[in-house]
C-alpha cells in the first residue's frame, strides 16, 4: 500500500497487546451482550503475512517502514479479509484512537461509524482474550476477542468431549494438561447442556468445561487445585 | 431532617429590563434530572435563586452543581426523597424560597402537594390544587368536556360498578353500544396503568376487575371506565397557559404519536398534516375545556385524532410536559418563564398573547426525541449504569436538555429519560435532516440507550411521510434484528482492529522464538515470553 503512514489503528490501546496473533482472531459476543444469540466470527488475513526480517522497534516507532497491510489491497476499495473462511471486502479506517469508519463493499456496502473502547481482560478467559465495548449506530455491543488458534483449540476440546455417543455415560477427560481451578458440580447434580462443569487453567488460560448434553453427574474424579494430565478422567456424566 | 448544604450565593440580576421585576426572589425546584436543570436555568435567567433538593443517589448530580443551595431529602427511594411532601415544603421554608416548581412526574400532579405548598404560605408553580383534583380525574375531565360541547373519546362518564354482579349485564350492554375493541381505563390513571384492552364482551368482567385492582394499587383509586379504542390514532396535544383572571390561551399543538406502552418516544410541533383551519379548531376545543375547568398556569390538553380527521378529547395534564421544548422552539416563547410570572399573579404577557395569536401558523418545525436508558433490542428494558462516554450534538438549530455527563451513573430508582434532543428548522423535512445529523453526533458508551431506535425512526420513509400512529413502533421496529446487524458490524470492527493492531505491532514478523532474555516491552513481548504461541503451535489444528 502506497498510502502515507496511518495513525495507530483505532483502539490499538494498552490492553490490546494481548491479542497480537495476526494469523487470525475470533470475535464472540460477551455473554452480557448477547440479546441475540449470534455466532462468533473468525477473521483471518487472506494469506498468512510473512516478512523476511523483523523490523526493529525504532523503525516501527518512526513509522519509516509502513507495516504490510493485513488486507490484500484492492484498487480503490477496501481490503479483503477472510470472515469464517469467506473473503469479505471490509476495512476499518481509523479516525482517532477510539473512532473508525467500518467500510464494507459489495452488494449492500455500508459505512459505519464505530467507537471502540479500550480493551479490558475478558473475565475468566485468561490473558490472551480481551473484552471491549464497541458502539455502532448507537448500539452497545460487548465483544470478546481472542486468537483464533486458541479458540479453535477450545472448540476442538469441546467437540472431543461430545464425541461419546448420547445415551451412555460420558467420561469427560482432560485434553490439555493443567490445574483444576474449580469444580462447579457434585455427584448427583442434574446438569443441562452447556452448563459449566469445571474450570481448568492450562497454558495460563482458563478453560471452562461445559456439559455436552443434559444428564446427571455420576462421578467427580478431580478436585480444585489438582494437577491433571492429558487423558485424565475428570468426571462422568450419565 | 432536611439539611442545608451551602450558604446562598448572591445572584446578580441578569435582566436588563428592570421594569420587569423577577417574579420571585428564590424558588425551590422539587425535582431532579434534566427538568430540574432546565428549571434552574430559567430561574437564573429571570434573576432568581434556585434551591435544589436531592436524594442520596443524586448527591453529585448536575442539578446540585447548578443550584444556589441544595437540600438533602433522604435515601434514594422516591418515597423517601422526591415524594416527601413534608420535607420538600420544610426545605422551602428553611431556605426562604417563596415558590416551588414541581417539574413533571413525582409530585407534579398531586393535588395534596399543591395544597401543602399553598397551606405553607408558598406559591405552587402550576395549576391550583382544585384544578389538579378536578382534571386529574379523567371521568371528571370527560364530563367537563361534555358540558362545553367538546367530544371526548366515546365511552362512559361514570365509574363502572364492580361490586354488584347484577350490573354485569348493564355494563356489557354499555360496552356493546360503545363498540369493541374497548379500553378499560383508570379514572385516576396515567402511563397506561390500570388499562386493559377488551375485544369481546366475555372478557369484560375480568378486565374490569383486574384493571380496577391495578388502579387501586397504583393510584389508591380503583375507579375504572370504558372508552372505545381509536385505532389507528394520532396523539395530538395542545399547550395551554392560563392566568388568574381565568383567561386561557393555546400556544400550539404537538404530535406525540410515536409511543410505546403509552410512553412517548418522539414529539414534534406543529402536528404534521393539519391545516391552519384544523389547528385553530383544535386549539379552540382545548381552550374551551381548560377554561371550563378553571385552569391556571400551564397545562396540556390531549386529544386523539381518528383516521377520519375527528378530534376526540382525552385528558388534561396539569403540569409542564416533558416535551414542552418543541413548542418553545416554534413559538419563540419560554414556557417556564411564563409559568413563573403567571404563578406570581401576573396576567398573560404580551409575548404569550402574541405567541397564541400565531399558534396556528408556527415558525418552522421542531422535533424532539427522548433518549432513555433502555435497551430497544430487549423490549426497551431499563439499562441503568455508569456512563463511560457522553457526547451530545450541538450546532445550528439543536437544543439538548440533559443532566448527564460522562462518569455519571444513571440510577435505577428513577425515570429512564436521560436526554431530550430537540431540533428546529424551517420545515419538517429540514428538521428531520437536522435531527438525523444531530443523532449521528451522539456518542454514548457504558449503557445502552434508545439511540438506535431514534436513528431508525429518523431514517424511516414512513416517518418522513408523517405516517404516524400510536401503533407505529410495533409495526416498524424489530429491535433484535437491528441489534444483530449492529453486533455483526461490531464483531467485524473489533476483529479488524485486533488484526490491524497485531500487524502494527509486528506480531507476525518476528520468528516465533520465545526468549526469556527479551527486554522488549511493546506489543508482542508478552506474547512471546508467555510461550503461548509455541504451545499453540504444538497442537494440531
Amino acid at each position: 500500500m502506497s498510502a502515507p503512514p496511518r495513525p495507530e489503528p483505532a483502539g490499538a490501546s494498552e490492553g490490546d497487546d494481548r491479542v497480537v496473533d495476526p494469523r487470525g482472531v475470533r470475535v464472540s459476543l460477551a455473554p452480557s451482550s448477547a440479546s441475540a444469540a449470534l455466532a462468533p466470527l473468525v477473521l483471518e488475513p487472506p494469506e498468512l503475512p510473512v516478512v523476511s526480517a523483523p523490523p526493529a522497534a525504532g523503525e516501527r516507532a518512526s513509522g519509516g517502514s509502513a507495516p504490510p497491510g493485513v488486507h490484500a489491497e484492492v484498487e480503490g476499495g477496501p481490503g479483503i479479509v477472510l470472515v469464517d473462511g469467506s473473503p469479505i471486502a471490509a476495512e476499518l479506517v481509523p479516525l482517532d484512537l477510539e473512532r473508525a469508519i467500518l467500510i464494507r463493499d459489495g452488494a449492500g456496502g455500508t459505512r459505519d461509524r464505530v467507537l471502540l473502547l479500550p480493551a479490558t481482560p475478558a473475565p475468566g478467559a485468561g490473558r490472551s482474550a480481551v473484552r471491549r465495548e464497541v458502539i455502532v449506530g448507537g448500539w452497545r455491543v460487548e465483544v470478546e476477542v481472542e486468537p483464533a488458534a486458541r479458540a479453535a483449540l477450545r472448540e476442538r476440546a469441546r467437540r472431543d468431549r461430545g464425541d461419546v455417543g448420547p445415551g451412555g455415560p460420558v467420561e469427560v477427560r482432560a485434553i490439555i494438561p493443567g490445574v483444576v481451578l474449580s469444580v462447579s458440580v457434585s455427584v448427583g447434580d442434574a446438569v443441562t447442556a452447556g452448563q459449566q462443569l469445571l474450570v481448568v487453567e492450562a497454558m495460563k488460560m482458563q478453560n471452562e468445561l461445559r456439559a455436552a448434553r443434559d444428564g446427571s453427574i455420576e462421578r467427580v474424579a478431580v478436585g480444585a487445585g489438582e494437577r491433571i494430565e492429558v487423558g485424565d478422567l475428570l468426571l462422568v456424566l450419565a | 431532617m432536611a439539611t442545608s448544604r451551602s450558604e446562598p450565593a448572591p445572584v446578580a440580576s441578569l435582566r436588563k429590563d428592570d421594569r420587569v421585576e423577577p417574579p420571585f426572589r428564590c424558588v425551590l425546584i422539587a425535582n431532579r434530572g434534566e427538568i430540574a436543570v432546565r428549571l434552574i436555568r430559567a430561574c437564573h435567567e429571570l434573576g432568581m435563586e434556585a434551591v435544589a433538593v436531592y436524594s442520596d443517589a443524586d448527591a453529585s448530580a448536575a442539578h446540585i452543581r447548578l443550584a444556589d443551595r441544595a437540600v438533602r431529602l433522604g435515601p434514594s427511594a422516591p418515597a423517601e426523597s422526591y415524594l416527601r411532601i413534608d420535607a420538600i415544603v420544610q426545605a422551602a421554608l428553611d431556605t426562604g424560597a417563596q415558590a416551588i416548581h414541581p417539574g413533571y412526574g413525582f409530585l407534579a400532579e398531586r393535588a395534596a402537594f399543591a395544597r401543602a405548598v399553598e397551606g405553607a404560605g408558598l406559591v405552587f408553580v402550576g395549576p391550583p390544587s382544585e384544578a389538579i383534583d378536578a382534571l386529574g380525574n379523567k371521568l371528571h375531565a370527560r364530563r367537563t368536556a361534555r358540558a362545553v360541547g367538546v367530544d371526548a373519546v366515546p365511552g362512559t362518564l361514570e365509574p363502572a360498578v364492580l361490586d354488584r354482579p347484577d350490573q354485569v349485564e348493564a355494563i356489557t350492554a354499555q360496552a356493546e353500544r360503545i363498540g369493541f375493541p374497548i379500553l378499560v381505563k383508570a379514572a385516576a390513571g396515567g402511563g397506561g396503568r390500570g388499562m386493559r384492552r377488551v375485544t369481546t364482551s366475555a372478557e369484560l368482567p375480568e378486565a374490569l376487575a383486574s384493571g380496577s385492582r391495578e388502579a387501586e394499587s397504583a393510584f389508591g383509586d380503583g375507579s375504572v371506565y370504558l372508552e372505545r379504542e381509536v385505532s389507528p390514532a394520532r396523539h395530538i396535544e395542545v399547550q395551554l397557559l392560563g392566568d388568574v383572571t381565568g383567561r386561557v390561551i393555546a400556544l400550539g399543538e404537538r404530535d406525540c404519536s410515536l409511543q410505546r406502552r403509552h410512553q412517548k418516544l418522539v414529539e414534534e410541533a406543529p402536528a404534521p398534516g393539519l391545516t391552519v383551519e384544523d389547528r385553530r379548531r383544535l386549539h379552540e376545543l382545548a381552550v374551551r375545556v381548560a377554561t371550563a375547568a378553571g385552569l391556571r398556569n400551564a397545562a396540556t390538553a390531549e386529544f386523539l385524532r381518528a383516521p377520519d380527521g375527528a378530534f376526540y378529547f382525552l385528558e388534561v395534564n396539569t403540569r409542564l410536559q416533558v416535551e414542552h421544548g418543541v413548542t418553545e422552539l416554534v413559538s419563540g416563547l419560554d414556557i417556564v418563564h411564563e409559568q413563573f410570572f403567571l404563578a406570581a399573579g401576573r396576567p398573560l404577557s404580551e409575548a404569550a398573547l402574541a405567541a397564541a395569536a400565531r399558534a396556528a401558523e408556527p415558525a418552522g418545525h421542531a422535533i424532539e426525541v427522548r433518549l432513555s436508558a433502555e435497551d430497544p433490542g430487549r423490549d426497551f428494558a431499563p439499562t441503568p449504569g455508569l456512563v463511560l462516554r457522553w457526547t451530545m450534538p450541538a450546532g445550528p438549530g439543536v437544543r439538548v436538555d440533559t443532566a448527564i455527563s460522562a462518569g455519571d451513573r444513571v440510577p435505577a430508582e428513577y425515570d429512564n429519560l436521560i436526554a431530550k434532543v430537540m431540533v428546529h428548522a424551517g420545515d419538517r423535512d429540514a428538521a428531520i435532516d437536522r435531527l438525523r445529523r444531530a443523532l449521528d453526533e451522539v456518542e454514548i458508551a457504558g449503557i445502552q440507550t434508545t439511540l438506535p431506535f431514534h436513528r431508525f425512526v429518523v431514517r424511516h420513509p414512513a416517518f418522513r411521510a408523517a405516517d404516524l400512529s400510536t401503533g407505529w413502533v410495533g409495526e416498524h421496529w424489530d429491535g433484535p434484528a437491528e441489534y444483530a446487524r449492529a453486533a455483526r458490524s461490531a464483531q467485524l470492527a473489533a476483529g479488524l482492529s485486533a488484526l490491524d493492531a497485531a500487524m502494527a505491532s509486528g506480531g507476525a514478523t518476528v520468528p516465533a522464538m520465545p526468549s526469556s532474555t527479551s527486554t522488549r516491552t511493546t506489543g508482542n513481548g508478552r506474547w512471546h515470553t508467555s510461550g503461548l504461541e509455541l504451545a499453540q503451535d504444538r497442537w494440531p489444528r
